[in-house]
């Protein structure tokens, strides 16, 4: 089989116009100083089984590691996986395992424990994002002691990236048939002492593969995930905490506590309902009109200050999938209410008639939406829910507008599934049922040209906008406040606190006495 | 809540110092009243007009109150605010005053198996925490005025039925009806003549003491994310919205803080002339639902 | 009166009720936990339907209730199903944070609000009079968690005094203070009374000091009225630490009650309302006990 390395994708040319604000502390001449406990918030650990996760990866990172993990730029790099490569026609991938990777009980991994976890999550887990790819994969085998081969149906290239979210667990951890409850893995952290949603302890790896890391002696995570850390990182109670945008921004002026910001975004946009769209909200003249009362700029700064940018696309400004001339072209840009309330006469819809049914998280910014809408002279019924009954309430399709954002995530095809026809919890986005659509992202998955790969993902972007299915409004990367004795401390792509470049595994503490 | 020891007592001159000077209370009373109705007239601004580039913006000439963190004008949601609280406070009192009472009279008047189910049915409400019972309902119903005070009513009631029940018996039991009733008096038309106002005397005193924990009840459920829909200036949103920001703009929760506190104290002072006035026999000091 | 094994007998039939009735609250909320693991990941339908199948949401709620309350008569309350950890453990963790709160709570609440009732009953005529009522006042009228808030902003923020979150005290006194305000005016009105009965005159005839009076005679009497109003003190202890938990981020029972509520973790919201439940119920029925033995007297009793 001829084999030729996989092509680095240039995914984030400009990624640091979101980077900009981003100061590293000069730490590069300082020698690391070992021992103490890093204290650090950011989101939760929700199961103790890492092929189950179904919402944050923060914590469990640290303990878990994977085949590959995903840079700055958002590109993928080796990480359990020395080296990678694949076949000409992108269907068959060869993995080198890394030598001398061991486990939190000692034993060294091998590629016949990494075949065990893709089978386990393929067939055991049956869940998750890795759903879509586990299907394609025909085989998995283990060549030799440190070598994978795995076969796939067809070319699929979002796979390496998604295989960043693939955790290798030791076969032998408890619970391996059902869910794990002790999970033994790589991590330069192993699993310690767990109290939902309280706190979580991870003692370090004495053996781990990185030489000399991690520094720390443990880290611990408040898991209650508070909203407001700021005062808590001021107090030194938290080292590394996640911070709202304004207290971020106060952070910064005060100077004392440094600020890092994720280096994917997270993405604001509002829904229509489109798999049962009620009158007048199926007419794409009226959610035309009504987008047009939506003030780009004033809602980005509500939410996120300065550190937000507007945008039309689900690609950040800078992204590779990003489209200039597409931004460029934004009807929307700019609010024009005269044009809105036009296009409502136009379409013979007079807005006294009719409630608007906003459905939304607890958020504030969804109240300028609300405002929007009313200034328009529609009667609004505006349901703030909690997580799990607007989870609910979006899958009943009774609603007419949802003002949502959705975080970082490892590949921009995790955007983009949620849109198709049978994507995973396709409700934020008004659950699209859209044939063509769901052909060119498959096009997109397909093909072996990172170009073609942008060309139809935008493809299938332009034709989401003209039915307005889902209006973007902008993009803010989540900060992350970090403490002046914290030091090596990097944030990552997505939440996690761990990855092949930076992370807990690089971090210090300095003027720690141990 | 304990059991209530009717009966117990006389009157000792027991109202507050304050209440026992009724100018003050009725003046500070219909104050509040005259806010709630003619407020959100006196006010120029929009409660719900949004100026996002002025949020948290401290008082001015435009906006004596400052701006809340969606750049609406304070005053002006204060004042709608004060309606609208006193509003769902009253409805939810009287909610649980109508379901209560009704429950404990029938159980009272019916006896038998009926009262105890009845009466069985009022404790199981009572021992569950009501606030939790509340957070329950609100997430089982949804954001919106009138689930609040469908939960407040519920969550309120068994006081009331208590209330009514034990006063029934009491009057009852009393020896001007017993001789009403030796003597040949219809039944029915005692129940009218004598026993139902001092029943009514007892729930209004009842109300008196529930309308400021109505009110307080209905901001612990905004503050802790169920309540209202979020734009409904209400006391407890406007608490809630702004505890974020209780650090860089502290106007945004003291304000409607001070309102709620304020309004709670004169509801409470009011409603001791009340009970002063209406029940001069009964005052046990305060049980609280 | 009613006999001991009526009372016992009433309060385990309500136990009973609150059991059902709790199953039942919960499953009228819309949202089940697959929910908020969809929410959270990426299911698809194919997996979450399955996902109701494994945890046996599937099945219809009186089957629900029948295998919950087999195990539960076991003394399993189950697993919760987002942290498939035992809902005991959960609770055997949450629990001393709020019986620590509860407790320190208490104290205070007991001492400030005798400490008060005491001197105003003493010196009638006092500051402690006013005090008195504007304790009372402060506990009926302000919310604890405005209380809360502004200790806040005060303490945390503007004096930089005290860590904001996970710290006791401040929540503790805000309680306390709560609770002497509850249980301060009745207190004040059964010390006046009992100043007034056969015994403390006769002792007063005696000869002895007005202070020595009313701690050795006075107060004791006083204090049924304060066992009397347990479940006032117990009702303000549940409802203040539940706002005054999420506001000060102490992972007690409140706090892990409303996770429950917002996570539609049914095992755990079943479980930590059941414990509340059968405390209050448990408070109740001691509380009528002690009367009893104190006071022997028939009451005519409400309830």
């Amino acid at each position: 089989m001829h084999r030729i390395p996989i092509a680095r994708r240039t995914l984030f040319a400009g990624a640091a116009l979101l980077a900009a604000g981003l100061a590293h502390p000069a730490f590069a001449d300082e020698t690391p100083q070992r021992g103490g406990t890093l204290k650090i918030a950011v989101l939760g650990l929700d199961t103790a089984d890492p092929h189950r996760h179904t919402g944050s990866i923060a914590v469990q990172q640290v303990f878990v590691e994977t085949l590959t993990s995903i840079a700055d730029d958002g590109t993928v790099r080796p990480f359990l996986a020395e080296r990678y490569s694949v076949s000409a026609d992108g269907r068959t991938y060869e993995f080198a395992i890394r030598r001398g990777v061991r486990f939190h009980n000692g034993r060294e991994l091998t590629a016949a424990d990494v075949k065990a976890n893709f089978e386990r999550v393929r067939d055991t887990v049956k869940r998750g994002w890795l759903t879509s790819a586990m299907k394609l994969l025909t085989a998995v085998e283990a060549t030799d002691s440190h070598t994978l081969r795995v076969s796939l149906s067809e070319p699929y290239a979002p796979f390496l990236n998604l295989l960043s979210e693939l955790w290798i667990v030791a076969p032998e951890s408890p619970g391996w048939a059902g869910t794990i409850t002790r999970p033994i893995a790589t991590g330069p952290f192993a699993f310690g002492e767990w109290q939902p949603k309280v706190r979580f302890r991870a003692p370090a790896h004495k053996q781990y593969w990185m030489a000399g890391k991690p520094y720390l002696d443990a880290v611990e995570f408040d898991l209650r995930d508070a909203d407001d850390n700021s005062l808590a990182l001021r107090a030194g109670d938290l080292h590394v905490a996640r911070v709202p945008h304004d207290k971020a921004a106060q952070l910064k002026r005060e100077g004392k506590v440094g600020v890092q910001h994720l280096k994917d975004t997270t993405w604001y946009f509002w829904s229509f309902n489109n798999r049962k769209p009620r009158p007048p909200f199926d007419d794409v003249r009226v959610r035309q009109a009504v987008t047009y009362m939506l003030d780009k700029p004033a809602y980005m700064r509500f939410i996120a200050g300065d550190a937000g940018v507007v945008t039309n696309q689900m690609a950040a400004p800078g992204n590779f999938f990003w489209d200039k001339a597409l931004h460029e072209a934004d009807r929307h840009a700019k609010p024009d209410p005269e044009k809105a309330a036009a296009l409502l006469r136009e379409a013979g819809v007079d807005p006294a008639a009719h409630t608007v049914r906003i459905v939304s998280w607890q958020d504030p910014y969804t109240q300028i939406v609300v405002q929007a809408m009313r200034r328009l002279g529609f009667g609004v019924d505006h349901q703030a829910l909690d997580d799990i009954g607007a989870q609910r309430r979006l899958g009943q399709y009774d609603w007419d507008i949802a003002p949502m954002s959705s975080g970082p995530r490892a590949d921009i095809f995790l955007r983009f599934v949620r849109m198709t026809s049978d994507g995973p919890n396709p409700v934020l986005w008004g659950g699209v049922q859209d044939g063509e659509f769901d052909r060119l992202v498959a096009q997109a998955v397909a093909a072996p040209d990172p170009a073609d790969v942008r060309r139809n993902y935008l493809s299938a972007w332009q034709r989401a906008m003209e039915r307005y299915y889902t209006v973007v409004v902008g993009h803010s990367a989540n900060a992350i406040g970090v403490r002046p004795e914290v030091r090596g401390y990097t944030t990552g792509f997505t939440w996690g606190q761990h990855s092949a470049g930076g992370g807990v595994a690089f971090t210090w503490l300095a003027g720690n006495r141990s | 809540m304990t059991t209530l020891t009717a009966g117990s007592g006389s009157d000792s001159g027991r109202s507050r110092p304050a209440a026992r000077r009724p100018v003050i209370v009725i003046g500070l009373a219909a104050a509040v009243l005259l806010l709630a109705a003619a407020g959100p007239e006196l006010v120029a601004n929009d409660p719900l007009a949004q100026s996002l580039e002025l949020r948290n913006a401290g008082p001015s000439a435009a906006h004596p109150l400052g701006v809340d963190p969606l750049g609406r004008d304070m005053a002006a949601r204060l004042a709608a605010g004060t309606r609208l609280s006193l509003a769902i406070a009253l409805a939810g009192s009287a909610v649980a005053l109508l379901l209560g009472a009704g429950v404990g009279l029938v159980a009272a008047v019916a006896g038998g198996w009926l009262r105890s189910v009845l009466m069985g049915l009022v404790d199981l409400v009572r021992t569950m925490p009501g606030v939790l019972l509340a957070l329950v309902l609100m997430v089982a119903l949804g954001n919106g005025a009138a689930p609040v005070i469908l939960a407040l009513g519920l969550a309120f009631a068994p006081i009331f039925a208590l209330v009514a029940a034990a006063t029934y018996r009491r009057e009852m039991a009393a020896g001007y009806v017993q001789a009403a009733l030796v003597l040949g008096s219809g039944r029915f038309a005692l129940l009218r003549r004598h026993v139902l106002p001092n029943i009514v005397g007892a729930l209004v005193t009842q109300a008196a003491l529930v309308v400021p924990r109505a009110i307080t009840t209905e901001s612990v459920l905004s503050f802790l994310g169920l309540g209202v829909a979020p734009e409904t200036p209400t006391w407890g949103r406007m608490i809630a919205d702004g505890v974020p920001y209780i650090e860089t703009a502290p106007h945004a929760a003291l304000v409607p803080m001070m309102a709620l506190s304020l309004v709670t104290v004169v509801c409470v002072l009011a409603g001791d002339r009340l009970r002063a006035t209406l029940d001069p026999l009964r005052d046990t000091g305060t049980p609280r639902p | 009166m009613r006999s001991m094994g009526t009372l016992l007998v009433r309060q385990l039939l309500l136990i009973a009720a609150i059991t059902v009735a709790v199953f039942l609250l919960v499953r009228v909320v819309p949202g089940d936990v697959v929910d908020v693991l969809a929410a959270e990941g990426a299911l698809d339908a194919d997996a979450v339907a399955e996902m109701r199948r494994e945890m046996g949401l599937d099945l219809g709620w009186h089957e629900q209730f029948r295998i919950w309350l087999t195990r539960a008569a076991e003394g399993d309350l189950g697993l919760s199903l987002r942290f498939e950890t035992p809902v005991v453990d959960m609770i055997g963790l949450a629990l001393p944070h709020t019986l620590a709160l509860a407790a320190a709570a208490l104290a205070i609440g007991l001492a400030l609000g005798i400490a008060i009732a005491l001197a105003a009953a003493l010196w009638p005529r006092s500051a402690a009079g006013w005090l008195l009522e504007i304790v009372n006042l402060w506990s009926i009228a302000i919310p604890t968690f405005c209380v809360g808030v502004a200790a806040i902003l005060i303490f945390s923020v503007w004096l930089g005094w005290l860590p904001a979150l996970g710290q006791t005290l401040m929540p503790a006194l805000i309680i306390g203070i709560d609770i002497a305000g509850q249980i301060v005016k009745p207190l004040h009105e059964e010390l006046k009374e009992t100043m007034t009965a056969a015994h403390v005159r006769t002792a007063r005839a005696k000869g002895l000091g007005p202070a020595r009076v009313l701690l050795r005679h006075v107060l004791p009497g006083s204090l049924a009225v304060v066992v009397a109003l347990g479940g006032i003190i117990l009702a303000g202890l549940v409802g203040g630490t539940i706002t005054v938990e999420v506001l000060f981020g102490l992972p007690g029972i409140g706090t892990l009650a409303l996770d429950a509520i917002q996570g539609r973790d049914y095992p755990l919201v079943q479980a930590v309302i059941l414990v509340l439940a059968v405390s209050v119920v448990l408070v109740n029925g001691l509380t009528e006990l002690v009367q009893r033995l104190i006071d022997p007297r028939p009451r005519v009793g409400v309830a």
